[in-house]
Formats: C-alpha cells, structure tokens, sequence
C-alpha cells in the first residue's frame, strides 16, 4: 500500500480514491480526483494551471530545494526490518516535517516580505506627501503631529431652532 | 498361421454392384473405340482383350475375398473355373469371327453370361457381408499372446475386476448377463503385455442346454490357451450360493487342462473368508485343493471394491503363466534355436575371496536418518490439519524470517504516517542526517553568544586594520624593536591565549629562553616603578647582574643565517640557505627598478619626452 502523487496538481492520492491511467507506452498517470483528471483529459498543462503545485514550484511560489526534500526518497531496495530502525524513523518523520513545513513557511514569509515592505514604503511616502489632502499646511505648522483636525461648525441660535423638528 | 485382422477385410459387393464394378472397369481400361473398316485381326484381338480383361478382373476380385476370409478356397475355386471356362469357350469362338458385328455379339453374349454367374451367387455375397460386418465387430483377440480369462457365475464381479485392472470400460450392471459377449483388455506386467479376455457369466446347465451368450465363454476357454482366473462370491450377493458355484466348477474343470488356474475369492469386504459357514468353507477348500492338483493352482481373495487384493490377482495370474510359458518354450525343440543367441556374461571370479558393493559406513548411517527424518519431520501441511484444516487455520508466514532479535517477527510495522509513505524514509543513518539537519537550522543560545564575541572580536581587528590603512602614507612608523605600544610582552601574551582557554605558562617560559639580551635602557625602563634610586652604583651592579642573570637567561650571540630556528619551518640549513638565495633572487629585480615592493607598478612619467619625440630611422611616428 503506497501512497501516490497526483500527476496533475501532485496532492496525495490515499488508497481507494482517483484513477490510475495507463498510457500504451506503459507510462502510468495517477489523478486524486475527478478535476484533475478532466483536466488531463483536455491536455492542459498542469505548470501553466495555477492552483497546481507544479506551477507553484516552477514560479516560485513554494520552496524547490531543500535538504529535507532528500529524506524522502523511493528506494527499491528492501531493508531487513529492525524495530529501532522503524522506531527512530517514525519519530523521525515528524521531525522532518515540523522542519520543512517551518521552512516552506518562511519561504513563503520572506516572498512576501518585500511587497510588505514596499508597501509600508509606499504608505509612508504617500502619508508625507498626501497629508496635504485631509490637513492644511497651516495647520500643520501648528500642530505637527499628524492628528487630523475635527471639524468645528459655527451654528446661529435661530438656526438651531430652525432644524429642530428636522433633527427628530 | 496367418494373422487375420478382421477389421481390414475389404467389403464385399453384392451382386449388381460387383457386376457394375467388373462391367465399368472393362470399359474404362479397354480401349474403346473401333471401326469396321479396321482390318479383321485387329477387330478380333479388340475384342478378345476385353473378355479377358473381364475374365481377369473377376478372378481377381474373387482372390481377394477368399485370402481374406478365413476359409473360403473351394468356393472360389468353383467359380474361378466357371469364369475362366465362359471366358475361354468366347475366346475360341471370337478367333473365328469375321465381322465386327459378329465378334461384337459374342463379346456381348460372353460377358453377359459371366455376370449371370455372378448374379446366381448375389445371395453368398450378400451373406459374405454379413459376416464380415459381423467379423468387423469381434475384438481382436491374438490367440497365441499372454491371455488371461476370467469367468464364473454372473455378477461375481468379473467385469469389474476387468475395469481395475485394464484400460477397458466393460457396463457393470446388478442384473445378470450385462457382459453379453467377449471383452478384451490389455495389462502389463514386468514390461510385457497381457490379454485380458472377460466372459459372460456361465450358468450350471447341461452341455445342450446352453445359450449363445455361455457358448460364447465356453469355446473360449476350450480353445484359449490362457491362464484362468475363476470367480467365486463369497458374499452370495450375485444371487447363487456357493454350493451352486462350486458344483459349476467342477463340471467345466475338465476345460481347466494345463492352464494356470487361480480360484480368486472376490466381495470379501461383504464377507470375509473366515466368516462364512462351515460347509461352505469345505466346498472352498474342495476346490482349491482341485486347484493345486492341476498345474499351478492357488486361491487368492479381494474385493474389488476396496481394492484390496487385485493387484495381487493380477501380480499372481501373471506371474504363472509367464513361468508356464517360459518353461514350454524351454521344453520345445524351437528353443535350441534361441538358445545360441543369449549369453549372460559373468566375470570369471578369480579367487575364492568375497566382494560385496562398498557403501561408506557415513552414507549408510545418513540414508537411515534421512529415512527417519522423513517419517518424523512435521510438515506445514500436518499443521494446518490438526489446527482445523484449511478455511480454519492460516499459516504463519513470518515464522521464518531472520531478523536479528526474534522477537520482531510478529511486529507490525505502519506503511503510511501523516500523508507520507514510511518506506521512503527508511535508511540506516537516519538519526545522523537528522542531527545535520537541526544543526542547519538555528544556533543555541551558546552558540550565539560565541558568534556574538567573534563578531566582536572580529570588528575590532577590521577597525584596527582600517586605521592602519587609513594612515599607512603618514603615519610615522616606529621600527618594532622599540616596541612603544607595550604589544610584545609575556605577560600579554600569556593573559591572552588565557583568554583563549590554553595555559600560557609554557609559552612563556620558552620565551624567556629563546629571547635575545635586551639593551640596559629597556631593562633601567622597566626597573623605574620599583624604587627610584636607580642610579645607586651597588645597586646599579647588583641589580645589573641579577637583572642580567633573571631577564636573559642566555648569551647574546649574533645568528649566522645559514641557522635554522626552530619556528621558521624549515628542514636544515641547506634548505634555509635556498630559500634566502630565493628570496634575495625574487627581489633584486625590483630593486634595481628602484621600486618600494611587489605592487609598486608607478610609472613616473607617463609619457617621457625622450621616447615620444625625434624622427624616426625606420617606421612612422604613429607607431612608436
């Protein structure tokens, strides 16, 4: 029992779920699920589909490289069962994967940090350029920090009465 | 004695046809065309040839019935006469013929009355088919072959025995008379092959009263040579008690003359031997003892049921008459003929001594454990039965398995663990790349505060160097020796590899022997802060010679520079001798240049007035 790659968007296909196709040239395509394979079916190339992981990792959207990828490897060989080998391995595995989602996570992080930071950036600038627009320089020599004035409307007496009943 | 395979004897055609075949044949084979204005003796010859041909043809056909049925000379012979006389008569008559149409008319009247012969015995023919269809159908019994007959009562189990032991699927039935007629099969023993005749059953009747079917067994044992295998029911299932049996055996016994007899004692599962009456028991002994007066006599019992005991018969029957057999054949006068042809070599023995075959006393004893073993060893099969058989039991496949602790053998290991598939993770140095791959990720807290105190360090050398480039042109630079800024100190030196965790006491130390006499105005300047009358001339001598004796504990002495340190790294003086030539070699170049070091390329003048002025000899001014 293994578990498969979805040849399309590469997720996990679990026993008993998707199809399994096998082309004349005995190259076998793996879908986890229906999408997936309609899509194949219409010749779409899975780098050019953007909520594929292929298209993810070719555009660097996820992490390519890196060393915790070289711990999950199919091997062909058989290994003579050892119990402290099964054990250290398990514990292993979760290791491994804190590690690599961690650094997946970063990755992803560090991508996004510069259009954060040019946005802070972009804030800034347009807060000392723009401030003109919602306080009067006037005002800001006065008061230079950057509390914005509240409107302060002068009403008459006989104005007040006047909007009385409108007010209800 | 010719071996008649009845099955191959061509049909025979009733009247008509035969004649059509003859007629049509004669015309096919003959020439046939002839005209009146041939000349007369080819018109007589024409015609004389096909009542021969004719003639020919039917004697022919007639030959070929009569070889190939068994007895049938004289008949053929009759007609032969009669044919070849018709034939013979027209012949005569046709030399004599002088027109065609005469000579035709006599061809005419002659066949004609040959096929009338023929006509007149049309019924023989048709009865000569009969026979050989019926002749077509007998099994082919080989007369002179090993056979073996079987008879007795009906439903003793004749048949059946047949069945075991040969190929043959003879009807066994429960009413009497089944076998209607004879059955052949064949069976083997020690590499030859028997006839096995089964007769219909034989009933205790007169000679006369007999029916077909029992005359059918009877004149097969009388004119068989075989051995005899009589049944006997014990059991009286077949309906007839074995007084009736037993009186049935002595009346045909007189047909039992020189064959093999075998009494054979069958259905004993219904009824064993020892369990039937006593009068019956001397009727059973009374025929064997009939048995044993002929010539190899015996009662063998078995039932066919259970197959207990048949191939004993068999084994028993066989064994008898091949022995009587051989012996005739010993007996007659053919033997001689064969007897020069066999020879059995032995090797002559050359003395007394005994030889037998020499088998290693280690082969016998592991042939007899290996037998054991055999016997002993329990197999998976035997498992599976005594713990409930195949649906109920399913075997251990891991039993087997060579692990290096036993006890792993039943454990079970998960395939899949969190989306990923644990087989592909599985290596030996799992353990160790993983510690790698923590160590990749971030430094603890020592470890930080170490990259802290190298970053620290490793800035202040960079801010030191910087200054030094920065005033490297103006900086006054004050030869090492005089050491102004207090760096070449012991106990600098030791507080700082201190710092770096080593004990400095030895370095220090070695220092102080290798270190050179220092001059008086450094050891006066060190000797300041201690008491100010440094002037003091006892003191001053005192103090010289005990400062002499404590701070250089060596003569001053210049070095030659063949002389190697230790701490230069060289091997002897000759290489340090090389590597000052070297060194002096590289920089004499230079020096002649007049240039400071290695990366003085300054060109004082750019473009001498000297060089780029004048006329030329040769070559233009462009170029210079």
């Amino acid at each position: 029992m293994r578990l498969e790659k979805c040849w399309f968007c590469s997720s996990t296909v679990y026993p008993g779920h998707g199809i399994q196709f096998v082309r004349n040239d005995a190259k076998i395509f793996r879908f986890c699920r229906s999408k997936c394979h309609k899509n194949f079916k219409m010749k779409r190339n899975p780098r050019k589909v953007k909520w594929t992981k292929a298209y993810r990792r070719l555009h660097g959207k996820d992490m390519t490289q890196d060393s915790t990828f070289e711990f999950e490897r199919k091997r062909n060989r058989p290994e003579r069962y050892d119990r402290n080998l099964a054990e250290n391995t398990l514990k292993a595995i979760k290791k491994i994967d804190k590690i690599r989602s961690d650094r997946a996570s970063d990755h992803i992080k560090n991508r996004l940090k510069t259009g954060k930071v040019q946005r802070q950036k972009e804030a800034r600038k347009q807060l000392e350029q723009g401030i003109h627009l919602v306080k009067a320089p006037l005002a800001l020599a006065q008061d230079s920090s950057l509390c914005l004035p509240k409107i302060k409307v002068n009403v008459s007496q006989a104005q007040i009465e006047e909007n009385q009943p409108m007010e209800e | 004695m010719v071996q008649y395979n009845f099955k191959k004897i061509t049909v025979v055609p009733n009247g008509k046809d035969f004649i059509d075949i003859i007629l049509s044949r004669t015309q096919r084979q003959t020439p046939t065309v002839v005209h009146k204005g041939y000349a007369i003796s080819r018109l007589r010859q024409f015609y004389m040839r096909k009542v021969k041909y004719t003639q020919q043809n039917f004697h022919e056909k007639l030959s070929t019935i009569s070889d190939e049925f068994p007895c049938l000379d004289d008949i053929q012979s009759i007609l032969w006469n009669l044919i070849s006389k018709i034939a013979k008569d027209y012949v005569k008559l046709l030399k004599y013929g002088d027109l065609l149409c005469r000579c035709k008319s006599l061809k005419v009247a002659a066949l004609g009355r040959m096929c009338t012969v023929i006509k007149r015995i049309g019924p023989s023919l048709a009865y000569l088919e009969q026979i050989r269809q019926h002749m077509a159908r007998l099994p082919s019994i080989d007369p002179n072959t090993r056979t073996m007959l079987i008879c007795g009562y009906p439903n003793v189990g004749k048949s059946s025995f047949m069945n075991k032991i040969t190929r043959a699927d003879v009807d066994v039935q429960p009413y009497a008379f089944t076998t209607k007629s004879l059955f052949v099969g064949h069976t083997d023993y020690k590499y030859l092959r028997y006839q096995v005749i089964d007769t219909p059953g034989i009933l205790d009747r007169p000679f006369e009263d007999r029916n077909i079917i029992e005359m059918c067994s009877i004149t097969a044992l009388a004119h068989l040579r075989a051995a005899v295998l009589f049944f006997l029911d014990i059991s009286g299932s077949c309906g007839y008690s074995i007084s009736q049996q037993a009186a049935l055996f002595h009346s045909i016994k007189s047909l039992f003359m020189n064959k093999p007899l075998i009494i054979v004692c069958n259905k004993t599962d219904l009824q064993p031997l020892d369990g039937i009456s006593e009068a019956d028991r001397k009727l059973v002994m009374e025929m064997k003892g009939e048995a044993m007066k002929t010539v190899i006599g015996v009662l063998l019992i078995m039932s066919t049921v259970t197959e207990d005991g048949v191939i004993a018969v068999k084994n028993a029957a066989c064994e008898r008459l091949l022995n009587q057999r051989v012996e005739l054949k010993m007996k007659s006068k053919k033997i001689n003929d064969c007897l020069n042809r066999f020879c059995v070599a032995l090797p002559k023995p050359r003395d007394q001594k005994e030889r037998p075959a020499c088998i290693p006393q280690a082969v016998l004893e592991t042939k007899a454990k290996q037998a054991a073993e055999k016997e002993k060893r329990k197999t998976e099969k035997d498992l599976e039965d005594e713990n409930g058989g195949a649906g109920v039991y399913s075997a251990s496949l891991r039993k087997n398995y060579i692990l290096s602790n036993n006890e792993w053998k039943e454990d079970i290991m998960p395939e899949i663990l969190d989306g990923h598939n644990v087989y592909d993770f599985i290596d030996p140095d799992i353990l160790l790349r993983l510690e790698e791959l923590e160590h990749e990720e971030e430094l603890s807290p020592e470890e930080q505060e170490a990259l802290a105190e190298i970053r620290k360090k490793k800035s202040l050398l960079i801010q030191q160097h910087r200054m030094k480039k920065s005033t490297a042109e103006s900086w006054p630079v004050v030869p090492k020796k005089f050491d102004m800024d207090r760096k070449f100190l012991t106990e600098r030196m030791g507080r700082q590899l201190s710092c770096l965790g080593l004990d400095p006491s030895l370095a220090i130390n070695r220092a102080r022997n290798k270190s050179r006499g220092r001059k008086r105005e450094r050891s006066v300047d060190r000797r300041v802060g201690d008491d100010g009358d440094a002037m003091d001339i006892d003191d001053n001598q005192a103090s010289k010679k005990f400062r002499l004796r404590s701070t250089s504990r060596s003569r001053s002495r210049s070095r030659p520079p063949s002389e190697v340190v230790p701490g230069e790294g060289l091997k002897d003086s000759a290489q340090k001798v090389k590597t000052i030539k070297l060194a002096k070699k590289s920089v004499l170049k230079r020096n002649k240049n007049a240039r400071r070091g290695e990366a003085d390329r300054v060109i004082p003048t750019l473009k001498p007035k000297h060089l780029f002025s004048g006329k030329r000899s040769i070559g233009k001014t462009q170029r210079q």
